[in-house]
């Protein structure tokens, strides 16, 4: 790992990092608020229309409980957006985007080893994720605080419920970063990085609007980062595991096509 | 502060029979050459030629098919990262973050090299980069301002051997000659320079050998004077009265009379040729300077160009055919 490009990809994200992780924690706190002032209200609504209150299920979360609200919030696109810019975003650019700028020409002429430079890349990336996942989390705990909820939940679960999301992110960026190592330019790099976080997404969400589907969840990386499970103290060993290989498996790949590969002059 | 002698003695560079393939187009076709330590190299061609390949698998952003290469005595392919160490490297058509400073990129870039930057300030002052240009960001420098910048981050660690690809491109005149005199200091201090480049007049103003390839394959592989001297010059005599007979004199060729005056092509030493033509009728004789420009285009002139290596500049014992 080179200290020197892992100081400068935070300074670069800096800017973006500041703004993006007061809005997880601002959006972290804001739905444990919305949940203590307006759960009853939706409840009633809910239990007078079935369709409203299959939509109330988003993914494997609801309005109805604690947990169910922190799993909603896990899960929302709002949330997805925000950590999706660097788990995807800056994951698919930092190899491809910096070819085809024609700058990863002049870092790889210093003494940096090819493997070097991609787990710098993912560290920065994976660091910059597991504090996007604190903030949220953190914006959770001041809400469940503030809106005097600790009775329905422990907060010391909240560490291993940081460290299932940070790996659900962590599995993406390892993918993101292995597409990048693929391609001289960023948009297929995007696109498909892109591509495989929405398939999941669709995966999961879809099973959980529609009873018939439910079966899609199981191969969604998202069915694998359940908040209410771990919260009610019932975490599956299972889904780290799984996440640990889906991050494991790209970055073997990453390192293998990126070592091996021609880098020919920029166009 | 002298260089650091590669192992053994050998080379700064060295490629043995190096051949890359891109699928079906062959981009180098055994290309054996030896840059000595301490020299100026020049490494010239036309666009696609492989000059750029050839510099690409020297750093190692590619991988060669077949054959080997080393640089500074070490392989490119397993001691690529001590190569890059030891090197200073000045890509083609450089990009900078734009949106650093220019001072910014070259802390960053030495931060990433892990030696200091001692050349820096000197460097800075020869390419007239003031502290001021060094502030702005480098998305507002003009074209010339980005080139110094390239050239300063390549050497300003002071490395043993800088490679250097198309180094001029973008500097006004000025600039170019205190390049130059960067380049004569840098081999005068016993470092190497491998440079690419289009612009002639430069590379027979300032280098010791030069190699020209096409299409993958070495062409010539000759020190600039004897480029040149081997190169035909254009001839013009003028007699008083009727041009004599010409046709016995050596390495004349293209001869054409009227009246007076007699034009030619003479290739090879001049000397002999004086000699032969001198005569108390012999009123005015022009011979026109060879330049490296005229070289390189016979070496482009035809198809099948002739690959020439010296005893002096070859990389084997005698003057060879390359396969």
């Amino acid at each position: 790992m080179n200290v020197a490009l892992l100081t400068r990809v935070w300074r670069f994200a800096s800017t973006r990092l500041v703004i993006v992780t007061l809005a997880t924690l601002v959006w972290g706190w804001l739905l444990l608020f919305f949940y203590s002032q307006f759960s009853e209200a939706i409840r009633q609504l809910a239990n007078q229309s079935p369709i409203f209150k299959q939509f109330t299920n988003f993914g494997s979360g609801n309005l109805f409980t604690v947990s169910g609200a922190i799993t909603l919030g896990t899960q929302h696109p709002l949330l997805i957006a925000l950590i999706g810019i660097f788990a995807v975003g800056g994951a698919a650019l930092a190899i491809a985007g910096e070819r085809q700028a024609g700058t990863l020409e002049v870092l790889l002429a210093r003494p940096i080893r090819r493997s070097s430079y991609l787990l710098t890349q993912l560290v920065a990336i994976v660091a910059i994720v597991a504090l996007l996942v604190a903030a949220l989390l953190s914006g959770m705990a001041i809400g469940v605080v503030t809106q005097g909820l600790t009775a329905e939940l422990d907060l010391a679960r909240f560490p291993l419920m940081w460290l299932n999301g940070v790996l659900l992110w962590a599995a993406f960026t390892s993918f993101s970063l292995a597409v990048s190592a693929s391609f001289d330019r960023p948009g297929p790099a995007i696109g498909l990085s892109l591509a495989f976080l929405l398939a999941n997404y669709f995966l999961e969400i879809l099973g959980s609007f529609w009873t018939d589907a439910q079966w899609t969840q199981e191969y969604s990386l998202f069915n694998h980062f359940q908040p209410s499970e771990i919260l009610a103290g019932k975490a599956d060993p299972l889904d780290f595991v799984l996440l640990v290989l889906v991050f494991l498996v790209p970055l073997a790949y990453a390192l293998w096509v990126f070592q091996r590969r021609d880098l020919a002059a920029p166009a | 502060m002298e260089a650091e002698g590669s192992p053994g003695g050998s080379p700064a560079i060295q490629t043995e029979r190096l051949t890359k393939h891109y699928g079906a187009v062959q981009a180098l076709n055994a290309l054996s050459l030896e840059v000595r330590n301490g020299e100026i190299f020049g490494f010239l061609g036309p666009n696609g030629a492989g000059k750029s390949t050839t510099i690409r698998t020297l750093l190692g952003y590619l991988h060669a098919t077949s054959g080997s290469a080393s640089v500074l005595g070490l392989d490119v392919a397993a001691d690529s990262v001590q190569i890059r160490r030891r090197t200073g490297y000045l890509p083609g058509g450089i990009a900078l973050y734009g949106s650093l400073s220019g001072e910014d990129a070259l802390d960053y870039l030495a931060d990433l090299q892990g030696q200091p930057a001692v050349r820096r300030e000197e460097l800075c002052e020869r390419l007239q980069l003031s502290g001021h240009d060094l502030r702005r960001r480098i998305r507002d420098y003009s074209r010339g301002m980005r080139q110094k910048l390239g050239v300063i981050q390549a050497l300003q660690h002071d490395p043993e051997l800088a490679i250097l690809d198309e180094p001029t491109e973008g500097l006004d005149p000025l600039m170019q000659h205190a390049f130059y005199g960067i380049l004569e200091d840098m081999k005068a201090a016993g470092r190497t320079i491998f440079f690419s480049s289009h612009v002639l007049p430069e590379v027979e103003r300032i280098c010791d050998r030069v190699a020209i390839i096409r299409a993958g394959e070495l062409m010539a592989l000759q020190t600039v004077d004897d480029l040149l001297a081997r190169r035909k010059r254009k001839i013009t005599l003028r007699w008083r009265g009727a041009a004599p007979d010409l046709s016995f004199v050596p390495g004349l060729t293209d001869l054409q009379v009227r009246g007076d005056r007699a034009t030619a092509t003479l290739a090879g030493e001049v000397g002999p040729f004086v000699r032969a033509v001198a005569s108390p009728a012999l009123e005015d004789l022009t011979i026109e300077p060879a330049s490296l420009e005229e070289a390189f285009l016979e070496f482009y002139a035809d198809g099948e160009g002739p690959v020439v290596r010296t005893r002096e500049s070859s990389t084997g014992d005698s003057a060879a055919k390359l396969p």
